[in-house]
């Protein structure tokens, strides 16, 4: 911010790729924003960070405990792979769902909820979304470790395909990135809609094979799964992880596609309607 | 080149009660009117020379923060451009961006980096924050466990040793005690005398007069007048006393403006003028001599903040010599607040009462004693030692006291009161029964 011009005529010609280079410019700041938000809620306990990564550990430890004999006995006939346990299976589809609404509902309120840093100083606000999207991608980074840990434990399954899941990671960030762009300033310019997209975004889970496995669903329904990018993603996460093999090309393109747009779209919008964000407030 | 320029600036805002009306009036198609428009700021042309300390005046909503905002950048605005040259730092109330659960030094560190400044840069002066700051040991505890003091400390250290060259300030010095207060003002003379370019918001006329070197004067989203402190001051004043007789007139409050200026006067020495205090002290390095403190006493040798006009009042000041000095003399001034003019100065040579060679060590008292045939107003004292060739110690507005008079609630546009006697005489030569004043 060294020197600038402000004019009633914002001229966005090029406010994407400057916006897009103040991700570098401010890396630091990025940092320390990620760092805050990341150890915020273990600040006060004892083992602090470490939760991060024993919560996780704790709850996927009792999903598989708990649903390795109950639900599972049906489930494993349903699915035809007898070994497998539910939890597992349960919450290998629940990391990318919440990674999703994580931060799509953090970003409704990054604008709002930060209004000081809004009114009161100079502050490149595309790092809020951005920093809400990080932060719900790296806590799953956390879960998945227990994940991982837990698999060789008990299961004793490790697939060569893991290894695969950060290119996969990558298409799931610009995915979220650019739905929580829009989100924010959605969340910024028209409160209501925030009212209306919480409700969604709980209904996106039952939309979605995260309880229920795909083969269950009737023909008719088919688009449910076939339309759904977030179902792309599950599938995609237990392929890699529990099955060991390798996601659809065509669905992994037309994925790549649409992750890249909805980028594209919400950073822009992002960008031009920025300037007006400190007069919403 | 200017540091900030401004051209046909106007910020516009839309006024509605709700949302929810702005809805209704969006699908009546015209019909339903719920909203005004309300220009905050309008027609605002505004170059500012790079080293200026420019003070903006005006009443609340006259738009000055609006204004700051919008050279700063947080807001757009609604016409015109703004092209501002240089790193430009603004503070819009102190610590704000702080995490109640980081430590001082993360926070110091997000706050530089929010700033805008460097992370190298921001890690090379650390130190030199740590230190404004005074937060010692406490650096590493989260911020949750500061005091208020400490937290605003904290965060005027980091806005004001960035180096910025464009410094705005939104009523940022109103919060601290007044040692701190002193400490801070203290350092934005130290930016202004290194040439950072200064925008200021502040209601203290007397603020404005002592530091700035420009000022304008907004009313009602219009720039009303732009020009010398002193200017603009004036203009200032007139418009509050119309405000004022407009207010009487409408039965409203019934505070004197007179009372105005003087409470935005106490609330600007707060900062300054304590007793044993200095606000602006130019002085040597090595100093041969130093004013230690100044008191202000009654007939009764006690020390008063209030005094009677046309009483005596007696201004002791202390004074310790560093080195041995072979002649010195020891002069004060006396200033009128409310008229910015100095009143009366004197010192020990011209009252012929030399002070003679002094050994190093030594301490001297002096006391000068004079009536105070003064309009009523807050006065502030000057001290000074000086030698031959030089000031050994200047000690600015180190003490100041308030002059009052009965009958002082009109305001009466003058600096001295002489004692007067007023008689009346009847339509037949007659006189009636005579009446001193005061």
């Amino acid at each position: 911010m060294a020197t600038h011009t402000t004019s009633a005529k914002t001229s966005s010609a090029g406010g994407f790729f400057d916006a897009l280079g103040s991700f570098y410019r401010q890396r630091w700041l990025l940092k320390y924003f990620i760092q805050r938000q990341v150890t915020r809620s273990y600040k006060r306990s004892y083992l602090g960070f470490a939760w991060a990564f024993l919560g996780p550990l704790i709850w996927v430890f009792f999903l598989s405990l708990i649903f390795s004999k109950v639900v599972g006995i049906r489930f494993r006939i349903v699915e035809g792979d007898p070994t497998l346990n539910f939890g597992l299976f349960l919450y290998c589809g629940l990391l990318p769902f919440l990674a999703f609404s994580e931060s799509l509902n953090k970003g409704i309120n990054s604008i709002k909820g930060n209004a000081g840093l809004v009114q009161k100083v100079v502050f490149p606000l595309e790092l809020l979304p951005f920093t809400n999207a990080i932060t719900s991608l790296i806590d799953k980074f956390f879960g998945l470790g227990a994940l991982l840990i837990i698999l060789l434990v008990l299961e004793h399954r490790w697939h060569w395909t893991v290894l695969l899941l950060p290119l996969l990671v990558v298409l799931q960030l610009l995915f979220i990135l650019g739905l929580t762009y829009l989100m924010a300033v959605i969340g910024t310019y028209v409160p209501d809609v925030a009212e209306v997209m919480r409700p969604v975004i709980r209904g996106m889970f039952f939309a979605t094979p995260i309880l229920w496995p795909t083969g269950k669903l009737p023909e008719n329904l088919a688009w449910i799964v076939n339309y759904n990018p977030l179902a792309y993603l599950v599938e995609s996460y237990r392929a890699l992880i529990l099955y060991g093999e390798l996601p659809g090309a065509q669905a992994t393109l037309y994925f790549a596609l649409f992750a890249a747009a909805v980028f594209v779209l919400g950073f822009t919008v992002f960008v031009r309607l920025r300037p007006g964000f400190a007069d919403q407030l | 080149m200017p540091a900030v320029s401004l051209e046909g600036i106007g910020k516009k805002y839309r006024i509605s009660s709700s949302r929810s009306s702005l809805l209704k009036e969006a699908l009546s198609f015209g019909k339903v009117k719920r909203s005004h428009d309300l220009w905050a700021l309008q027609d605002i042309d505004l170059q500012v020379r790079p080293g200026t300390t420019l003070g903006i005046m005006g009443r609340n909503g006259a738009g000055k923060s609006t204004l700051l905002r919008i050279i700063s950048g947080v807001l757009q605005p609604t016409t015109g451009t703004v092209e501002v040259n240089g790193r430009l730092t603004a503070i819009f109330g102190l610590g704000s961006g702080f995490n109640p659960e980081f430590t001082g030094r993360e926070n110091v560190m997000l706050n530089g980096l929010i700033l805008g400044i460097d992370h190298k840069e921001m890690l090379e002066r650390f130190d030199e924050i740590a230190a404004f700051a005074e937060i010692g040991e406490f650096m590493d505890q989260p911020i949750r466990t500061y005091s208020s003091g400490m937290r605003s400390r904290l965060g005027f250290a980091v806005a004001v040793n960035v180096d910025p060259d464009i410094l705005v300030l939104d009523e940022a010095l109103s919060a601290g005690d007044a040692a701190f207060k002193k400490k801070a003002l203290q350092r934005m003379y130290d930016l202004r005398d290194s040439g950072t370019t200064v925008l200021f918001v502040s209601h203290s006329m007397g603020m404005v007069q002592k530091f700035c070197t420009d000022a304008i004067l907004l009313h009602k989203g219009r720039m009303v007048t732009a020009g010398s402190p002193e200017e603009v001051a004036d203009r200032y004043k007139e418009l509050l006393e119309n405000a004022q007789q407009k207010d009487n007139r409408a039965g409203g409050a019934d505070r004197g403006l007179d009372d105005m200026l003087e409470r935005e006067e106490e609330e600007d020495l707060e900062g300054v003028g304590s007793r044993n205090g200095s606000a602006k002290r130019t002085r040597r390095s090595a100093k041969e001599a130093e004013i230690q403190g100044v008191q202000v006493l009654d007939e009764g040798v006690k020390p008063v903040s209030e005094v009677p006009s046309g009483s005596t009042v007696t201004v002791r000041v202390h004074a310790r010599y560093a080195t041995a000095v072979e002649d010195s003399s020891l002069g004060i001034t006396l200033r009128s607040k409310k008229a910015g003019v100095d009143v009366f100065s004197t010192d020990t040579e011209a009252e012929q009462t030399p002070l003679g060679p002094r050994a190093a060590g030594e301490e001297a008292t002096v006391d000068f004693a004079f009536e105070l045939p003064l309009q009523a107003g807050t006065y502030t004292i000057d001290a000074a030692i000086l030698s031959e060739e030089e000031d050994l110690d200047r000690a600015e507005q180190v003490a100041s006291f308030k002059v009052v008079r009965v009958g002082s609630e009109r305001y009466v546009g003058s600096l001295v009161h002489l004692p007067t006697k007023v008689e009346i005489h009847g339509p037949d030569g007659g006189q009636a029964s005579p009446s001193r004043s005061a």
